[in-house]
């Protein structure tokens, strides 16, 4: 191509050539003579070197201009500037070539330039979107304890402005930080190791309380070594973690107390604790039948901004739990601040118009949001409250209100939610129900007193009755021997009378009436073994005694009725510490309801066996079983099936077996019938 | 002289009544139980049986029964300390019922009534 371009710049020659040869191919012709020839050659040789040299001349012109023309492309290409208007590469001859190529690369290096940076400032882009944007809230201090950096959800949730932030320190912006947040960054900033404070209670000088996971880490940049504080806001879930288990947490321990005060408490207390409800500041407000008041009954919060800050510091990081400090709390430690005095003192006229009576009386929660300005707000209540937003909930207790809470934020100024009150209205409804509760438990608690005297009498008396009941038979019993005694001392009499003198036969007389005298005390004091008062004493008993005592008082019944009666008794059983006569009674009770459930010609086991460490004892009719449905309450007191007796046996053996720490079931028998089973405890 | 089958379980009481009824007069057989006292009957003559009812193996009503199925003229007594078997319809088939006292008199009252009727 170059040698191309160089033969065309020749071509300029070629009529030059072209006008020689026709001069001489003339002089050969003869067509002019030579000095003609030669003048002609002469005058054109002139023309032709004037041509070649102006043809140089102006090459040279071209050269210059075409190197002029590369430095400056050369220093717009320095400067980043590589391409060229097609206008500016006329006349550059094979320069333009060149230049054309170079400005190709030029261009592709500024494509590769271009995509990287592209690439860079993506990354930038992403990188800082997501340390700007993530919920948790980032902070980085320097070694001077500046702040450096806040990111975006720091910057919105506590309401402030970067330069609130930037070169401040954290003591700056938060009550309590001085604590142990400042602590772990001057751990951190000395060893390294990050530290993470669990379910830290912040509060912003603005007033904005959270509760966050802080984990506080170093990083070195550049160098320097800076501390970044990551902040997890669990307030929402902290808040809602415990109110689900608030409710329930709240109503065990009521249940369990029956102190009204300390009821009142518990609930005010709940309703302020700061992950529950989280309200500064709970009153409450119980109807007055007898004097037709609402009056204020407990409060709970501090009484200045100070004693808030001082309170959620001390509780900073440690889990809440409301039943223990409903335990924690005693009389003696409601020391009586100010806004409890305050409230304790307050009475509203049921009749007035004051807006808690209006609460009440309308069963309806008043969230006021503007109390200055809120013309439902009597002027009372407005000054009595002292703050711009608060709630009032009704107590409703079935669908009788009998009372109000009052809760606002005073100290943090926190807005009042909807589902804050929501809340604080299904607690309310909790709450009224323990406060109606635990009013009912002490009148309850006296009839209950009462009511187990009577019980205690009845189970008694019924032990009695069951006396009453075996006494016929006793009466026979004792009639034998009687009849024994007078038929033999009348015979001694007689003898006498007659003159007959046998010692022998009144000696013998004599025997008889003793012997049968001793088997009448024998059934005696069998028989008084029941109707001795119950406190319980304490020995050690054979059981198999107990047995064979209450079954030869039984004898009689069992031979009247044609019952078989079969004792399997294992020998050597370990004494069991017990009460002799209160056992007694169960083997009689038992026996006697077997005897009942037994048909003529049937027959009752009892077995008693040692199983590893307790003696169990087991009575077995052949009587038509008992049905699934008895089987459940059959230990009820007042459970009968019979047409006679009160239904008290089998709950008198109840209670005897479980203060003996013993166990007593029933089951019916595959074969028929029905077995009981007592397990009672061998001391070891 | 009159034959008397005494059936008590009670030792003491049997001893006490025969030792009563030979004063009277009479020749007393013992027996503990109904079925000891079914064997008697069977196996001798009585002019009267004095029964006790409740009684170990063979109580006095079922031994009344075989007594009665086996010679219905034999005067019986009953003579318990319970007084709720009248009730019992068995008792009635028995010539007297007596309900058992330390005093002997009526008893023995008794039995002279029965055999005088029984001879007369």
């Amino acid at each position: 191509m170059k040698n191309k371009r160089f033969s065309i710049q020749f071509l300029f020659y070629i009529p030059d050539l072209i006008f020689i040869i026709i001069i001489f191919f003339a002089y050969l012709k003869r067509y002019i003579t030579a000095d003609v020839a030669m003048l002609i050659i002469y005058d054109f040789m002139f023309y032709f070197l004037i041509k070649v040299f102006l043809h140089f001349w102006g090459y040279k012109v071209l050269i210059l201009n075409q190197i002029n023309f590369m430095q400056k492309y050369i220093d717009n290409f320095k400067k980043g500037k590589f391409s060229l208007k097609e206008s500016e590469l006329k006349n550059q001859g094979y320069l333009s070539e060149i230049i054309t190529e170079l400005s190709d690369m030029g261009r592709h290096f500024e494509n590769m330039v271009t995509t990287q940076r592209d690439e860079i400032d993506k990354f930038k882009e992403f990188y800082n979107n997501i340390v700007l944007s993530v919920s948790s809230y980032f902070l980085v201090i320097n070694q001077k304890n500046e702040i450096i950096f806040a990111n975006k959800s720091f910057i919105t949730n506590f309401n402030l402005t970067n330069d609130d932030i930037i070169g401040n320190s954290i003591s700056d912006l938060f009550y309590f930080s001085g604590g142990k947040i400042a602590e772990a960054i001057e751990n951190v900033k000395k060893k390294g190791d990050s530290v993470v404070l669990r379910q830290s209670r912040l509060l912003s000088k603005n007033r904005i309380a959270i509760i966050a996971d802080v984990k506080v880490s170093r990083i070195t940049i550049q160098g320097e070594n800076q501390v970044v504080l990551v902040m997890d806001d669990i307030t929402s879930k902290c808040r809602k973690d415990y109110q689900i288990s608030l409710i329930s947490q709240i109503s065990e321990s009521i249940q369990k107390d029956d102190e009204i005060e300390r009821v009142l408490f518990s609930i005010l207390t709940a309703v302020t604790s700061g992950s529950g409800l989280g309200f500064n500041r709970a009153m409450l407000f119980l109807i007055d039948s007898s004097s037709s008041t609402l009056d204020g009954k407990m409060a709970v919060g501090p009484d200045s901004i100070e004693e808030a800050v001082q309170i959620w510091g001390a509780v900073q990081g440690e889990k809440i739990d409301i039943v223990k400090r409903m335990e924690d709390y005693t009389s003696n430690d409601r020391k009586k601040g100010f806004f409890l005095e305050q409230v304790l003192e307050k009475h509203y006229a049921y009749d007035s118009e004051a807006l808690f009576v209006k609460v009440l009386k309308e069963q309806k929660a008043y969230h006021v949001k503007d109390s200055w300005n809120d013309t439902r707000v009597d002027p009372e209540t407005r000054e009595f409250v002292g703050v711009g937003e608060f709630i009032a909930v009704p107590l409703i207790a079935g669908n009788r209100a009998i009372g109000v809470i009052v809760a606002d934020n005073k100290y943090n100024h926190a807005p009042i939610w909807q589902d804050n009150i929501e809340l604080l209205s299904i607690f309310a409804v909790q709450a009224a129900l323990s406060i109606e509760s635990c009013n009912s438990l002490t009148s309850v608690r006296s009839q209950m007193e009462k009511i187990k005297l009577r019980q205690d009498a009845i189970v008694e008396s019924e032990k009695m009755a069951a006396v009453g009941r075996i006494a016929a038979h006793i009466a026979h019993e004792i009639r034998n021997p009687l009849v024994t005694v007078g038929g033999y001392a009348q015979r001694i009499i007689q003898t006498i009378n007659k003159g007959n003198k046998n010692p022998e036969s009144i000696k013998k007389a004599a025997a008889v009436i003793l012997k049968e005298s001793e088997r009448l005390e024998k059934i005696l004091s069998n028989v008084m073994d029941f109707t001795r008062p119950s406190p319980y004493i304490r020995e050690f008993n054979n059981l198999n005694e107990i047995i064979n005592d209450t079954i030869t008082l039984l004898q009689n019944v069992f031979q009247e009725r044609k019952i078989d009666i079969n004792l399997i008794l294992q020998e050597n059983l370990p004494l069991v510490k017990s009460d002799f006569n209160q056992l007694k009674q169960v083997m009689l009770n038992l026996v006697q309801n077997a005897m009942d459930a037994t048909p003529r010609d049937g027959s009752i086991s009892i077995f008693t066996e040692l199983v590893i460490d307790k003696v169990i004892i087991r009575v077995k009719d052949t009587g038509s079983g008992i049905s699934e449905e008895h089987l459940k309450n059959l230990f009820e007191p007042f459970f009968t099936t019979k047409v006679t007796g009160v239904g008290l046996g089998l709950a008198v053996v109840r209670k005897i077996i479980n203060d003996h720490n013993g166990e007593i079931s029933v089951e019916n028998c595959a074969e028929g019938g029905a077995e009981f089973k007592i397990v009672l405890p061998v001391p070891l | 002289m009159s034959r008397i089958l005494v059936v008590e379980d009670e030792q003491h009481q049997r001893e006490l009544y025969a030792m009563e009824l030979e004063d009277e007069g009479y020749e007393v057989e013992q027996a503990s139980n109904g079925k000891e006292a079914v064997e008697k009957v069977k196996n001798n003559k009585f002019d009267l049986v004095i029964l006790d009812i409740r009684m170990p193996e063979m109580d006095g009503i079922e031994a009344l029964g075989k007594i009665l199925s086996r010679d219905k003229k034999i005067p019986i007594i009953i003579y318990t300390a319970y007084s709720n078997y009248k009730s019992n319809f068995m008792t009635w088939t028995a010539d007297a019922y007596v309900t058992k006292s330390s005093n002997l008199d009526e008893l023995k009252n008794k039995i002279k009534e029965i055999l005088n009727t029984r001879s007369s």
